[in-house]
């Protein structure tokens, strides 16, 4: 079979190069090696990859290797080809052409998918630089931005006029999707107290830019005490306060436990100079605590009957004396050894007299029929043991005695044998018809024993004035009103139930006093012994607001809901 | 542009021209820029730990004012740095005094910030603000490393070639598999073609910066050209030791490429973090100073 072989290669749109070749075979073998009639040398093709025969149908041509075949399209493992059909095997096409003079079959080879240039083809596949493997940092960007600033910015801003205001009166709302939104803008913790309805920032912050107003907080809190007594003339002190707002002292969004500032500076800043800036204040300078801090005023009765008080610096001069109109000593209760009661041997101690009240801060007031009637019985007559006479009322008392003794005259049954009979009668016995003379008998004999009585009742030394301070003037006898206080420094606080663990006579010596007047408070200086500055680390922390309130109930409300801004 | 400075008699002394001498972007002009940020920190402690108000400390004292207008003017003029990377033309100072005073101020801003937020931390955008500052200030110190780390090994790895060298090369040694494969098996011709038609250089960016390359068709080949070898004839043996020859030549500069483009991609792999949270963190710093004014 003589074929000819026609190469063809194209050179841009229109330039087609050919070059010829016969081949004498029986078989032409298509190929990459070398051995084959009709080389194809492309590393694409196999080793033999067609084989092309003249048969009885006509020219066949056939797959020999693994490259699949494809006549005019179709894939084939082989077929009949005549002129004009085209063949690709790989990357090759195959056109049967007419046979010209003197060959028996032409064909024409031509490369249609060449490799191209190598470094292109090589950079087209690569993907160099981390840009190239679709991260963007533009995209990224962007899309983080966004979110960001719709998720911290705008959606806050868009709910800020939604949301539910707590006041006094206004319920607290179930927590919704807006306070959510709303506490991404949550500076800090809200106190424990306002937990419960902060979720909604619009319950404080009313305005735009503008600081938390006291009608915020004056909604909820109107009672709130004053700091400055109405009425005194303070200077510049009261103007200032009442310029400053709840805000300035109390701060939110400090923490759980950090609403009230407890720091001295808060107080110190005006209590440091305020002797001289407010001197009707009657305040002494307080620079700082415990250096600095002035020696307690105890405020002690001046006068009990008014009752009037006056505060007297302890351990000063003059020495605080507080005069309580009672006379009694601590040194002669608060015997070391004991001594005896009408109820047994008895060794007293403090509390068998100072009874803590309910709320353990303080104690319970002294009362003659609470703390000394157990022992100091008001009994008047030997005979008569079970008789007392009633305490506190002269005038009572004396119509005790005296009725006592009429109707002992009436009853009769008088053991004394100085009586008169008629009143040592038995007891039960009718009365006779009363003869003049025994009745003037029976009424003298108890207004004796009344008067006797009442002699010992109101003696100088005996009878109320064992305890009580008397006065016999013009024949009448008064017992001065006595007047017990029972806090001696009502500007501070302090509880007794925190300080428990100590002995009463750490802090008070009662037992060498012999006289209710003296002031048995324990000076700055013991309280400095275990309580430091705020700051201390050897020494209990304390500040102002340890022992002193700021807003005191007494003075009534510190701001109103119309004046505060 | 500068004008030279004249050239000195003894040249061998020193550098003729002082300030064109490479010097570190850390240690530029002997460490101004640390020592300058070094004194921004010292005095925002100072004032953080001598200045007691009232209640705690927090961002809301003068102290705390404070700090977070300079946090928050440091953070505008840090990520100005990414702007003036770019101008080129620009003469607003040197790009090196830039970077120096970038890094620098970026590490102080840490603690400048920290010392703002009073140690006050919750759930919310203010945090988050802090979080993504952080995250951003962690990630330029990791660039920091690889900025001083990678070059170095690049350098060696690279060893005097470029990458369009390499590439050039891998496409000669390409051609010349293509035509030293000519008398060879089947087989071997379709793992030397795979070879040629898919060499993969770079991919998805864990491939780049791992540099593995599991599918390599390059390994492949040389792995089975080795087998089909064994059991050839001798004339195909010439022509399998020349592809194999090639093949060698050409994995080696494959993996020279490959860990160059690891190395270049770490050092921009960083920078895919630090940015975007930067912009993330400009959007809750707008909240949370919004959020400061607006509930005053």
């Amino acid at each position: 079979m003589q074929v000819e072989v026609t190469f063809l290669t194209r050179r841009g749109a229109d330039a087609i190069m050919r070059k010829s070749q016969t081949v004498t075979a029986e078989v032409v073998r298509f190929g990459r090696g070398s051995d084959n009639e009709v080389q194809l040398p492309d590393i694409r093709v196999g080793l033999h990859a067609a084989v092309m025969a003249e048969r009885e149908g006509g020219l066949v041509i056939q797959q020999a290797g693994d490259l699949t075949l494809r006549i005019n399209g179709a894939s084939a493992a082989s077929g009949t080809v005549h002129p004009g059909d085209r063949i690709h095997l790989g990357p090759y096409e195959l056109v049967i052409a007419e046979a010209s003079a003197g060959f028996d079959v032409a064909l024409t080879v031509e490369l249609v998918q060449p490799l191209g240039d190598a470094l292109e083809r090589l950079q087209a596949e690569s993907r160099i630089g981390l840009i190239q493997a679709g991260l963007s940092k533009r995209r990224w960007s962007w899309g983080l931005f966004i979110v960001f600033a719709l998720l911290g910015l705008v959606l806050p801003l868009a709910v800020r006029p939604f949301g539910h205001v707590v006041t006094s009166s206004a319920s607290v709302p179930a927590v919704d999707a807006i306070d959510f939104v709303s506490l991404s803008w949550n500076p800090g913790e809200v106190s424990n107290p306002h937990r419960f309805f902060a979720q909604n920032c619009n319950t404080c912050h009313t305005g735009v830019l503008a600081s938390v107003p006291d009608r915020a907080c004056l909604s909820c809190h109107a009672e709130v005490g004053n700091h400055l007594q109405a009425g005194l003339e303070l200077g510049r002190s009261r103007a200032d306060l009442a310029a400053t707002r709840c805000a300035t002292c109390h701060e939110e969004h400090r923490g759980v436990d950090a609403m009230v500032i407890r720091a001295d500076a808060l107080c110190t800043d005006c209590h440091a100079t305020l002797a001289e800036t407010a001197p009707k204040a009657g305040v002494r300078d307080v620079p700082r605590y415990p250096v600095g801090h002035p020696q307690f005023r105890a405020t002690v009765v001046a006068d009990a009957a008014k009752p009037s008080f006056a505060r007297m610096v302890l351990g000063g001069d003059p020495k605080p004396v507080d005069r309580s109109n009672l006379v009694f000593s601590h040194a002669a209760h608060l015997v070391e050894k004991g001594f005896l009661t009408p109820s047994g041997f008895k060794v007293m101690t403090c509390a068998d007299c100072h009874i803590p009240d309910p709320g353990g801060q303080g104690f319970q007031p002294i009362t003659f029929e609470g703390q000394c009637h157990s022992c100091h019985d008001l009994k008047f007559d030997a005979d008569l043991p079970w008789r007392e006479v009633p305490h506190g009322d002269v005038a009572a008392v004396k119509n005790a005695v005296q009725d006592f003794y009429a109707h002992m005259a009436l009853q009769g049954g008088v053991l004394d044998p100085d009586a008169p009979a008629i009143v040592r009668r038995p007891v039960g016995t009718p009365l006779p018809p009363a003869r003049e003379g025994e009745r003037r008998d029976a009424l003298a004999w108890a207004a004796q024993r009344a008067d006797a009585a009442m002699g010992i009742i109101f003696d100088e030394k005996r009878g109320c004035t064992y305890c009580h301070v008397t006065n016999r003037a013009n024949g009448a006898f008064t017992v001065a009103p006595v007047f017990l206080r029972t806090r001696f420094l009502p500007q501070a606080r302090f509880d007794h139930s925190k300080h428990a663990a100590l002995d009463c006579a750490q802090c008070h010596d009662a037992r060498h006093s012999e006289n209710s007047a003296d002031v048995l408070l324990p000076g700055i200086e013991t309280c400095v012994a275990c309580h430091g500055s705020e700051r201390a680390s050897i020494k209990t922390q304390s500040t102002c607001t340890s022992c002193h309130l700021f807003h005191r109930r007494e003075l009534g409300p510190m701001k109103t809901a119309s004046a505060g801004k | 542009m500068r004008a030279n400075s004249p050239v000195e008699a003894d040249a061998g002394a020193r550098p003729a021209h002082e300030e064109d001498r490479h010097t570190p972007f850390l240690m530029y002009r002997r460490f101004f820029y640390f020592k300058t940020a070094v004194a921004a920190v010292i005095v925002s402690c100072i004032l953080y730990w001598g200045y007691r108000p009232m209640g705690e400390p927090y961002g809301g004292t003068w102290v705390g004012y404070l700090l977070g207008t300079v946090g928050a003017l440091l953070i505008l003029w840090l990520m100005w740095f990414g702007y003036r990377k770019r101008a080129y033309l620009t003469n607003q100072g040197k790009l090196e005094a830039w970077l120096s005073a970038h890094v620098y101020f970026g590490l102080g801003l840490l603690i400048i910030a920290t010392l703002h937020t009073g140690f006050h931390f919750g759930w919310n955008i203010h945090t988050a603000a802090y979080v993504l500052m952080c995250l951003v200030i962690v990630s330029g110190a990791f660039g920091i490393y690889c900025y001083v780390h990678y070059p170095r090994l690049m350098t060696q790895n690279r060893a005097s070639t470029s990458m369009p060298q390499m590439l050039a090369r891998i496409a000669v040694l390409n051609d010349e598999l293509r035509a030293s494969a000519m008398g060879i098996d089947d087989a071997a011709a379709r793992l030397v073609t795979r070879s040629i038609e898919h060499t993969e250089i770079g991919g998805s960016a864990w491939q780049q910066i791992t540099a593995r390359y599991p599918n390599c068709t390059t390994a492949a080949a040389l792995a089975g050209i080795d087998a089909i070898a064994a059991r050839s004839t001798p004339e195909q043996q010439v022509a399998y030791r020349r592809l194999r020859v090639l093949l060698d030549e050409k994995a080696q500069i494959l993996g020279r490429a490959r860990r160059d483009i690891s190395y270049k991609a770490m050092m921009d792999a960083w920078l895919y973090v630090h940015v975007p949270l930067s912009f993330a963190l400009l959007a809750a710093l707008l909240a949370h100073v919004v959020s400061v004014f607006v509930y005053w």
